[in-house]
């Protein structure tokens, strides 16, 4: 029955933007997708997704990237199987919010509360994992937007120093984090949409790249399909840490909330599954791999091993060749930080709405201000990033990660929350059991680490 | 026999698949600590291989769906 998760009844606030018309059209638009051939079908899931492409962009940003071209730099192609290992293990669990979104209809911080507490679904999932997280991370992705677009003019023909240019990332931010939800802008689509350009500059630009620089096949195979880690600790901390980070708290919290606010019911389940597969693990597996390659095929090569994302960068230069592909790599880059500040503000509004109790309204003022919280990050142009503040999120979120993951568990599996829907799958709990085990080995290295217990 | 264990039947304050949870950390600190040993002077073996049996019976254990609710009263 089209509109049996449609009514206004059940919808997430942000959602009542978007007329039941709307919705319905959607709806039936999905229902006769499923006729069509596999590459229209796909086209059209193509252009409908989008909470996915939102989850890339929050998580392909400047750790991630930087995190890639080090181990690169330093290890050249072999460590390539981890990236898509991670995230095919986060998919498990990414699939989980797909189904609370979708079949459950709500918005998991509320269920939290309710079956498991206030402090693992307010606190651990709404303000330590996705708001405190949006804050902390969002000074390094203005250090690194504004540090590329002063590198980046200079090719252009002049000079825009970070102490001003910041101004400037500061406003295209803002534009996109504001035009979230906004009726006038089509609901939630144009900023998705915006993230879906993005995501495609960063592989057409990057891709480019690879294409000046080469690529060496039959390592780039070895390091995909054969695993190989460092000997001793240092390579089992490795294989957590990529295995845990790629996928958090925050873009499970984030897909939930972000395809409730598209008014996703039911019937768009194939279409959420289509947007975890298409829209998140696509994309992030393709851009690491081209970045990987590029740093694999040129620093690793030459033995240089720059430690931040803005020496990397700039080691990298001189060996790209003609002055086109320097500046081609310096735009995939770019929109790496500006994609990420875009959907990590989002979810943080949504966050501290969740944790608070809030009803998001983008037409608020307390929304605005919500949304704009991580613009905070403007300060690490003139400041490091806060690194005392960094160390104590970062504790709050290894011993909190998996304490989160449990819940949502717990509630998939829950026959008081999902009912008949629940997961009746061996294999796909099973997924979701192997990715709380590395977030629970995390937590325990933590500790390990403190007591000085691990080598 | 898969399909008649329930994990959502409550033993005290949580359901079996909560403690179940909380067992499969434990097997993953006992892993750990053993690895620990293991890279660290070779000593580690029993406890990493406690740790990897506790930790696999759990997975596989806690990774059965919920069955349907033998009597109304229990949905």
């Amino acid at each position: 029955m089209i509109g049996d998760r449609t009514s206004r009844a059940h919808r997430y606030p942000l959602a009542e933007e978007i007329p039941v018309e709307v919705l319905d059209a959607e709806v039936r638009r999905l229902e006769r997708l499923r006729a069509r051939p596999l590459p229209l079908r796909l086209a059209g899931y193509l252009r409908l997704g989008g909470p996915g492409f939102m989850n890339a962009a929050l998580t392909l940003g400047a750790g991630t990237l930087t995190a890639t071209m080090l181990a690169a730099s330093t290890f050249g192609y072999s460590l390539m199987w981890l990236t898509w290992v991670s995230m095919g293990l986060g998919v498990f669990m990414m699939m989980a919010m797909a189904r609370f979104t979708c079949r459950g209809g709500f918005a998991v911080v509320e269920v939290q509360n309710r079956y498991h507490g206030w402090i693992v679904g307010s606190m651990m999932t709404a303000l330590v994992g996705t708001v405190f997280v949006g804050l902390v991370f969002s000074f390094g992705q203005y250090s690194l937007g504004t540090h590329l677009i002063e590198s980046l003019t200079p090719f252009l023909g002049f000079e825009f120093p970070r102490q001003i240019n910041w101004v400037l990332y500061m406003a295209l931010t803002t534009w996109l984090i504001l035009s979230y939800g906004r009726r006038s802008g089509g609901g939630a689509q144009r900023v998705e949409t915006a993230m879906k350009i993005g995501i495609l500059i960063m592989l057409v630009c990057f891709g480019i790249c690879l294409l000046v620089v080469g690529v060496d096949w039959r390592a780039a195979l070895r390091g995909i399909f054969v695993p190989w880690l460092p000997p001793g600790g240092p390579g089992l901390d490795l294989f957590i840490a990529s295995s845990a980070a790629s996928i958090g708290v925050m873009d499970w919290f984030f897909f939930n909330y972000a395809g409730l606010a598209r008014g996703w019911g039911r019937r768009h389940e194939s279409l959420a599954r289509f947007d975890i597969t298409v829209g998140l693990f696509v994309p992030f597996v393709l851009v690491n791999f081209i970045v990987a390659s590029v740093f694999a095929a040129t620093l690793f090569r030459q033995g240089l091993q720059p430690q931040t994302a803005q020496e990397l960068a700039t080691a990298l230069m001189p060996l790209l060749g003609p002055t086109w592909a320097p500046v081609l790599f310096y735009l995939g880059f770019l929109a790496v930080p500006i994609t990420t500040t875009v959907a990590m503000s989002i979810a943080t509004a949504m966050g501290l709405h969740a944790a608070m109790g809030w009803q998001p309204d983008t037409s608020s003022w307390r929304w605005r201000l919500s949304a704009l919280l991580p613009q905070v990050g403007f300060l690490a142009v003139w400041f490091p990033d806060p690194i005392w503040l960094i160390i104590v999120i970062s504790a709050f979120l290894a011993l909190s990660n998996n304490i989160v993951g449990w819940s949502f568990f717990l509630l998939l599996n829950d026959r008081r929350v999902l009912g008949a829907d629940r997961s009746r799958s061996y294999l796909w709990n099973l997924g979701v059991l192997l990715q709380i085990s590395l977030l629970n080995s995390v937590a325990i290295l933590y500790v390990f680490n403190r007591l000085g217990w691990w080598a | 026999m898969v399909g008649v264990i329930d994990l959502e039947r409550r033993a005290g304050p949580f359901s079996w698949r909560a403690w179940g949870l909380i067992v499969n950390f434990v097997g993953n600190t006992v892993a750990l600590y053993g690895a620990a040993g293991v890279l660290r002077d070779g000593s580690g073996w029993p406890a990493l291989a406690a740790g990897l049996v506790i930790t696999v019976l759990c997975l596989l254990v806690l990774a059965i769906p919920t069955p349907d609710p033998s009597r109304p009263d229990d949905g």
